[in-house]
């Protein structure tokens, strides 16, 4: 559940701005849709990595669950990097408030929302969300029953204060709701847009075309040397940090069985058993005259 | 491969998303929220079974 959240955190209290509402005959809606949805000023730093970072970071403090935080930041980043596929891109590295945009489907937010889902489900973002829901359908096991108790009921503690007001089989449909909604409102727009409507589609880079799309300005040599040195430094920080756990790992102390068989625990660094080659006890080692019988 | 139990519970799933497409198609704000996703599953795949299995 944190990771659907994190995922439509981004969206979540501007979207209806961006396509506009009426409220007693007034409307609604902002001037420029774009520069609000993922600009600044707007509220586009929702489509960073950073404002995922500050949320999931309170995420762990509110609720002091490490699994709901990253959860959180799992979905809330993946929505901000999937975002950079379309013509406006995202400002992923904000404060730095350059777009970052591949240009791989139109933005058309602007045009209201039932124009812009007739053209996100008739260019490359339909087929974007078509991989994630065929790589769903081929790990079929992680939706079966037993898979929800045996790793997601236990892993998350809401779960079990959730099933002392319903039943696990609610939990399980409530478990299985992200994806079963993902795929029938990707079904359900496309039939709508391709078979009731006949937009067409236009699967070409950029597509559909057919649509007045918004665009950010494309990066500068500069912007993309800084793109590049950001996700270099990101990267060496990922990799620095994983090589001082593995020798954190390394240099702490195991718990171990006493090979003799005498069932007690001998406390080891991984280093310290392979020098040894194996785990004894004080005086438990083979040959010892100290040696419990049956050793 | 799943088992024949698996797959009538994915045949059910099946079932309720072609009645939930078709609702979406006929009114697009069925499909705008997550929450009405939801709640419609749980209505369809927890709710109701529950009562039939309770009356029989």
């Amino acid at each position: 559940m944190p990771l659907a959240i994190g995922s439509w955190a981004p969206d979540l209290m501007t979207k209806w701005f961006v396509y506009g509402i009426a409220i007693g005959g007034v409307k609604l809606k902002a001037s420029n849709p774009a520069q609000f949805h993922r600009g600044w000023p707007g509220v586009g730093f929702t489509h960073s990595l950073l404002f995922g970072a500050v949320l999931a970071f309170l995420v762990w403090r509110i609720f002091d669950s490490k699994i709901w935080a990253i959860s959180f930041l799992i979905g809330q980043w993946a929505h901000a990097l999937t975002d950079t596929g379309d013509t406006v891109g995202t400002m992923l590295f904000f404060p730095w408030t350059v777009h970052i945009h591949f240009n791989a489907w139109a933005y058309a937010g602007q045009t209201g929302r039932l124009h812009d889902a007739a053209a996100y489900f008739s260019g490359l973002g339909c087929v974007w969300d078509a991989v994630w829901i065929v790589y769903g359908l081929f790990s079929w096991r992680v939706l079966t029953r037993s898979y929800f108790e045996r790793h997601i009921y236990t892993a998350d503690r809401s779960w079990t204060v959730a099933n002392r007001v319903v039943s696990v089989g609610a939990l399980l449909v409530v478990y299985r709701a992200a994806f079963f909604y993902g795929t029938s409102r990707w079904i359900a727009w496309s039939l709508w847009a391709h078979v009731v409507h006949h937009y067409p589609y236009d699967l070409s880079w950029g597509g559909p075309h057919w649509i007045d799309a918004a665009h950010s300005p494309p990066l500068t040599w500069p912007q993309v040397a800084g793109v590049v040195g950001i996700v270099a430094l990101g990267l060496a920080i990922a990799l620095m940090e994983r090589g001082r756990r593995r020798r954190t790992r390394k240099e702490r102390e195991i718990g171990f069985p006493c090979e003799c068989g005498c069932r007690e625990v001998v406390k080891l660094t991984t280093a310290e058993y392979r020098t040894v080659g194996g785990a004894w006890l004080d005086g438990h080692e083979p040959g010892d005259d100290r040696a419990p019988s049956g050793a | 491969m799943p088992s024949r139990r698996q797959l009538a519970v994915a045949m059910g799933y099946v079932a309720a998303s072609a009645v939930y497409v078709a609702i979406g198609v006929l009114f697009t704000d069925f499909l705008f929220s997550f929450f009405v996703g939801l709640a419609y599953l749980l209505l369809v795949a927890w709710l109701v079974p529950a009562g039939v299995r309770r009356i029989f």
